[in-house]
């Protein structure tokens, strides 16, 4: 036997495992067997095995999708309450998606599906933005984290510009997912900033930002505090360096830096 | 066959799952060493990571992988491979151990262990695979028998004639899983002691012990369960025969209990274990 036919018994195992309709498979697994080229003597096992490759079917199927659901358990609810959570892990799994070797990145492939796919997004605008909430909290939680620059300082002034702490994100969201839960997964519409961090406990958290302060945890990134909050219209950055001292004691910002030149950028008396 | 010295690994070990991170970083409690996969450990990060990397600093750890479809034709992941290897160093694993089988096809990950066909060209290729592990990783490489419920295709080898070729043929070590032949004694029809007097015991670097259930007429090896007395017989009968202290490691990966049940029954098997151990040993077929 020649190992282009182990290649093509794993192929075809596989493929029952993850085809969106297993009827081929439960009607006539010798044919569905033949019909991947496999010879008679494999056909024969399908057909002796045919229930116990049904239930390899189950546990990769299962194995796939328990991580997705742990994770997203309000777009599961979401789904389930129009009874289609079934079809939509079915579409996934039929896409044979899943590359990566961790069961930390499911959920992330999940939603990488859902994106390319458009699945449910005529019924549900805001789904890419449910599950992505969904797993920012795991991403946050379980950032591998990175060393922060060195010289980095507790306290904000002015002329400092700010570094994150590396597991925090800033994002938007055009509906109010981050208020869905089981019992009631449609968010609201509405514009809304989140702030996403671990805390000092090594938890995932979020806050709710306005529109003023995510502009300037993004702009203070950059530039100092002080021309930030300048731009933003603040002519006294008091209130924002206070502020930032508080997001730092929380652990969503690494710390602060001077605002040295950057590689690349011209220094202010250059300008 | 290269492996490691078995000091400090001997004895009962323990899985070290999530749910235990915690209580294990706090402190050791009597586990001469755990076992844990590389996958739940790379590239992660956060509160329960950081615990149990204090464990894994702490304590002699085996790893033991999930994800490398050593049967499969994937090419495997050079990054992933760099990853690992830096994991053994870092962990001072004596081994790293696999899944004889394949888990992946065209790069679709299936995350199950899913069968070999038991044919000579599967063998022939699973070889060159394990040598090519075995040359590219810094510490011995194992492969474990697996559970299955299916012959994938039409067999030309039976399993102990398939895993044997396999292990001679990459000269490498076995994890000899007691739990995973007894389950597929049941599901296949055949004594589990017949069967452990036709492969190589000389090879066996560890073995593992776990519970599995019932799903109709089939018996599934779901480590969620204790383990139940014929299987505990099982590897009281062959460690006399394999003639060296080789480590036992106790898994569950379902309904994961207290800490506290988990170590109670690794107690109940070191007892075994230890017992077996102080008797003389026994030819491999006597």
């Amino acid at each position: 036997m020649r190992e282009d036919s182990v290649l093509a018994l794993q192929r075809s195992l596989v493929e029952a495992a993850l085809m969106l309709d297993p009827a081929p498979l439960e009607r006539d697994p010798a044919g569905f067997a033949a019909g991947r080229g496999l010879p008679r003597g494999d056909q024969e096992a399908f057909a002796r095995f045919k229930e116990r490759l049904l239930v390899y079917r189950n546990l990769v199927r299962s194995d796939l999708v328990e991580p997705v659901e742990r994770i997203c358990y309000v777009t599961r609810a979401l789904m389930e309450q129009a009874g289609l959570w079934e079809d939509c892990l079915a579409g996934f799994l039929a896409s044979r998606g899943v590359r990566s070797a961790f069961y930390r990145d499911l959920s992330a492939t999940f939603l990488g599906w859902l994106a390319a796919t458009g699945w449910g997004r005529e019924r549900w605008p805001f789904l890419l933005q449910l599950v992505h909430f969904e797993l920012l909290n795991a991403l946050v939680a379980r950032h591998p984290g990175a060393p922060p620059p060195p010289g980095l300082r507790a306290g904000p002034r002015a002329g400092d510009r700010l570094v994150l702490a590396a597991p925090t994100q800033v994002v938007t969201y055009q509906h109010r997912v981050h208020l869905s839960t089981a019992a009631a997964p449609v968010p609201e519409p509405g514009t809304v900033h989140l702030l996403a961090y671990r805390d000092r406990e090594g938890d995932a958290q979020w806050l709710e930002l306005t529109p003023a302060t995510a502009a300037l945890l993004l702009a203070a990134r950059a530039a100092s505090i002080g021309r930030a909050a300048l731009d933003l219209g603040l002519a006294d950055p008091s209130e924002a360096l206070e502020l930032l001292g508080q997001l730092q004691a929380k652990g969503a910002i690494a710390g602060f830096t001077p605002d040295l030149p950057l590689p690349g950028r011209p220094s202010p008396s250059a300008a | 066959m290269a492996t490691a010295p078995l000091e400090p690994f001997t004895g009962v070990g323990l899985g070290l799952r999530h749910p235990h991170f915690q209580a294990v970083a706090e402190r050791n409690p009597g586990v001469p060493f755990w076992e844990i996969a590389p996958e739940n450990v790379i590239g992660d990060g956060g509160r329960e990571h950081d615990r149990a990397c204090r464990a894994l600093l702490r304590d002699p750890v085996i790893s033991h992988g999930l994800s490398l479809s050593v049967g499969g034709f994937d090419p495997f992941d050079a990054e992933y491979l760099e990853q690992l290897a830096e994991f053994l160093i870092f962990t001072g694993s004596p081994w790293h151990s696999e899944h004889l089988c394949f888990s992946s096809v065209d790069g679709s990950v299936t995350h199950e262990l899913l069968p070999m066909p038991m044919t000579r060209a599967a063998a022939r290729h699973t070889v060159r695979r394990a040598r090519e592990l075995k040359d590219r990783l810094p510490v011995p490489f194992l492969l474990e028998n697996i559970t299955y419920y299916a012959e994938l295709g039409e067999s030309e080898l039976a399993e102990p004639e398939f895993l044997s070729e396999i292990l001679d043929g990459a000269d490498i070590g076995w994890l000899l899983d007691i739990n995973n032949v007894y389950v597929n004694s049941l599901n296949f029809g055949f004594d589990p002691r017949d069967w452990l007097l036709r492969v190589p015991l000389e090879r066996v670097a560890q073995m593992h012990i776990a519970g599995h259930e019932q799903w109709g007429d089939l018996t599934l090896d779901t480590h969620g369960a204790p383990v139940i007395d014929p299987v505990l017989e099982l590897m009281k009968w062959v460690l006399p025969r394999i003639g060296r202290p080789v480590p036992v490691l106790l898994e569950r990966d379902n309904d994961i209990p207290d800490l506290e049940v988990l170590l109670a029954e690794r107690s109940a098997i070191q007892e075994a274990y230890d017992e077996v151990m102080a008797a003389p040993a026994r030819s491999p077929h006597a």
